[in-house]
């Protein structure tokens, strides 16, 4: 009787971790873009079920790579910024309809930049 | 049917109009081709009076995004830009004040610069007219856009998703052709400038500094395959030609002074990476010009 209680223990443990891994994940997956600039110009990227991003400008793709989570730390790669890896935190807010982050560690100047100045709203 | 009502519009009818030039014989569409994604299809264009200009003339679409404009940089907006080639002697040859005598003497554009900005044609509203046209000029539905935007893995072909690899990561295209037109707004010496036979110093000429005698604005790469030949001096005619000198550029031009450091040692990509990367290059290409015949 113990041991299945151990059992039931763990996996309730196990369930309780997976699930924290993955709120996040399904928290994030899908489009997100900008309100227009005051040029008109929206950026927006798509998250993956496939651990793949992609961002775009105009309906213009600027930007594909991978993705990481953990919590809500998010670790991204892509080709550009000469395939440095980079890390930041996911603030959801306004109902996780919204979306901004904050570095943790970036080495790319202008990724960061970007980055910090993004704030993205789930499209629906 | 185009009646100058916006100022995009009229910017259009502006494009299209020889009226721009000393002797009316051509437009800026006659360099900037809509056939060839508004660029021309020789090495470098001719002027009034068959002059031969001295760089390959660029795209004009896409621009909306853009920071600097010609090879070298000398315009920081598209209203900058857009007056300097009706005034350039190798160009259009017209200072802008006959330019703007001709506009006012012409009822209609008269008429449309007033319904527009209220009053008779001005340097600053005639820059600010052919300006608001090119930045309609925006394409965003090629192939990749399909597969990248759209989703559907169909839109090309696996020679094309190879491709897209090669130019991430071994061809390094990336480091450069970053962005939403695959270009970042900056300059470059990727070695061609020997100081010899390939004398054009680039930025150099503007910004007066010998660091960057050589380097060019990093051409964006949308619509690439309508827009041969290429470089700043158009020296190469086809996609194919590109790649084999970005291959390895010190075999194609030799003795290059101050080339870029990404361009220090070849690439060594083999034939099939070559092909895999042309025909990304191509899946750039607009619906517009894939179904349109030239």
């Amino acid at each position: 009787m113990l041991k299945i209680k151990n059992v039931k223990e763990t996996f309730g443990v196990a369930a309780f971790i997976t699930l924290l891994a993955f709120v996040p994940k399904y928290k994030i997956i899908g489009r997100w873009e900008t309100k227009p600039s005051p040029k008109g110009n929206i950026t927006g990227v798509v998250f993956n079920k496939d651990n793949t991003y992609e961002g775009y400008v105009n309906k213009k793709p600027f930007v594909s790579g991978t993705y990481r989570l953990r919590g809500n730390t998010i670790t991204i790669e892509e080709a550009s910024c000469n395939g440095v890896k980079a890390v930041y935190k996911l603030i959801f807010f306004s109902h996780s309809d919204s979306l901004r982050f904050d570095p943790i560690s970036d080495s790319c100047v202008e990724r960061k930049e970007g980055m910090k100045r993004t704030i993205l709203g789930r499209v629906k | 049917m185009n009646d100058g009502a916006s100022k995009e519009e009229l910017g259009k009818l502006l494009f299209f109009d020889p009226i721009l030039s000393r002797d009316s014989t051509i437009s800026c569409a006659s360099c900037h081709k809509p056939e060839y994604a508004f660029a021309d299809n020789s090495a470098t264009s001719h002027g009034v009076g068959g002059i031969q200009g001295r760089r390959n003339t660029p795209s004009t679409m896409n621009v909306a995004l853009q920071k600097i404009f010609f090879w070298d940089g000398r315009a920081k907006s598209l209203e900058e830009q857009a007056l300097a080639p009706i005034e350039n002697p190798d160009e259009m040859n017209l200072p802008i004040d006959t330019a703007l005598k001709r506009l006012k003497r012409s009822g209609s554009y008269s008429a449309y610069f007033k319904r527009i900005f209220n009053r008779e044609p001005t340097g600053t509203d005639l820059a600010g007219a052919l300006a608001a046209f090119e930045r309609t000029l925006e394409t965003s539905e090629s192939p990749f856009d399909q597969w990248k935007f759209y989703k559907d893995p169909r839109a090309v072909s696996d020679a094309v998703k190879r491709g897209f690899i090669v130019f991430n990561k071994k061809g390094k295209c990336i480091q450069c052709h970053f962005g939403a037109n695959f270009a970042l707004d900056e300059f470059r010496n990727i070695g061609l400038f020997n100081g010899k036979n390939l004398n054009d110093s680039g930025r150099a000429g503007v910004s007066r500094s010998p660091k960057d005698a050589g380097k060019f604005k990093i051409a964006p790469l949308r619509n690439v395959a309508v827009t041969a030949p290429y470089m700043h001096n158009g020296m190469f005619r086809t996609l194919k030609d590109v790649i084999e000198f970005y291959n390895d550029p010190g075999k194609i031009v030799p003795g290059a002074i101050n080339r870029d450091s990404l361009l220090t040692k070849p690439l060594g990509l083999t034939q099939q990476e070559k092909n895999d990367l042309e025909s990304f290059l191509i899946s750039l290409t607009d619906k517009t010009f894939l179904f349109n015949n030239k």
